[in-house]
């Protein structure tokens, strides 16, 4: 029986390094088409409903609108997770002026839980965010950063709490 | 005479008139801190809300609380401290915060659901520029918050 290695994902935060591995068994179109779009680079920014997590918006041409592949039920989030997370602008509320002019309303992003609480807080219990309808709101698990998380990287993430955003590049680790 | 106070954020100032009627024994004790000056934090779990640390002995009476915090609310209640600090603390499993609402999609939760807060005080002017200036902080950093009693 041979095994298959993991495809890895190297995250750099502002000089401070992550690799994480790709769920493919698990989550396999979502992981190809997140694999074809790296690099990504962004200006990651810190949540502010769901604990201890930092988005980076997919920009232009790296944007995904991808199907749900995975049930809902089994994206439950830990600290580590990275997931894809797309909503569409008919759920957006509010202003969002913290996030760039694209993504005032329609959002599509890598969600990386750096630490716990992980998905806890308003988001886990707004209504209007649990249609998980393809076009609408996605949500997918598709990696995790490799244990143990450097302590350094978990702390670049939490200073963007206070610093504001932070330099992100997610590319393959090969 | 309603009593107002007078909340700077980084460049921006706004007036907060006092719920004495409804919330005496927060409004006094929250008259008692004053004046306050610290790094305002962004929520990180609330949505939009913005909060300062109280002195941890301080005690928050239950009174005027909601769970259905709308915009314009100035709020005291105990923030459970895993959404302050990195490491949950196991001498202090929650703080005492003084924090405002600034837009909808907001609601105060703990780790098991919504979290009931006294509502002690309402912006009345300025509310428009804390929307800009708290999205700015969470892009750019995050600034001092002073909130003062005007006489």
């Amino acid at each position: 029986m041979t095994t298959v290695p993991k495809r890895k994902l190297l995250l750099d935060m502002d000089g401070a390094t992550a690799t994480a591995s790709l769920f493919d068994e698990y989550a396999p179109k979502t992981c190809e088409a997140i694999w074809n779009i790296l690099p990504v680079t962004g200006r990651s920014i810190h949540a502010n409903w769901s604990g201890r997590e930092m988005m980076l918006h997919l920009e232009g041409d790296k944007i995904l609108r991808l199907p749900q592949e995975v049930p809902v039920h089994s994206n439950y989030i830990y600290e580590g997770d990275i997931h894809y997370f797309y909503r569409a602008s008919s759920l957006s509320r509010g202003k969002q002026l913290a996030y760039s002019a694209q993504f005032q309303r329609e959002l599509s992003e890598f969600a990386i839980f750096y630490g716990e609480p992980a998905g806890e807080g308003l988001s886990a219990y707004d209504p209007p965010r649990t249609p998980y309808a393809d076009g609408i709101h996605v949500v997918c698990k598709f990696a995790a950063l490799d244990r143990p998380m450097p302590q350094a990287f978990k702390m670049k993430c939490e200073s963007a709490r206070y610093e504001g955003l932070k330099p992100l590049t997610v590319s393959r680790y090969e | 005479m309603a009593q107002k106070l007078k909340l700077t954020l980084g460049n921006v100032e706004a007036t907060i008139e006092l719920r004495t009627e409804d919330a005496p024994e927060s409004s006094k004790l929250l008259k008692s801190l004053l004046p306050l000056q610290q790094r305002a934090r962004h929520s990180m779990e609330n949505g939009r809300e913005v909060y300062i640390l109280l002195d941890p002995k301080t005690e928050v009476p239950d009174e005027n609380q909601t769970i259905y915090q709308t915009v314009g609310d100035v709020l005291l209640y105990y923030k459970p401290s895993v959404f302050v600090e990195p490491d949950w603390t196991g001498y202090a499993n929650q703080m005492p915060v003084l924090s405002w609402v600034y837009e909808r999609d907001t609601a105060i939760m703990g780790t098991y659901g919504p979290i009931a807060t006294n509502v002690v005080g309402t912006i009345i002017g300025g509310l428009e520029k804390l929307q800009t200036e708290a999205p700015r902080m969470r892009r750019e950093g995050m600034g001092t918050m002073n909130l003062s009693l005007i006489e």
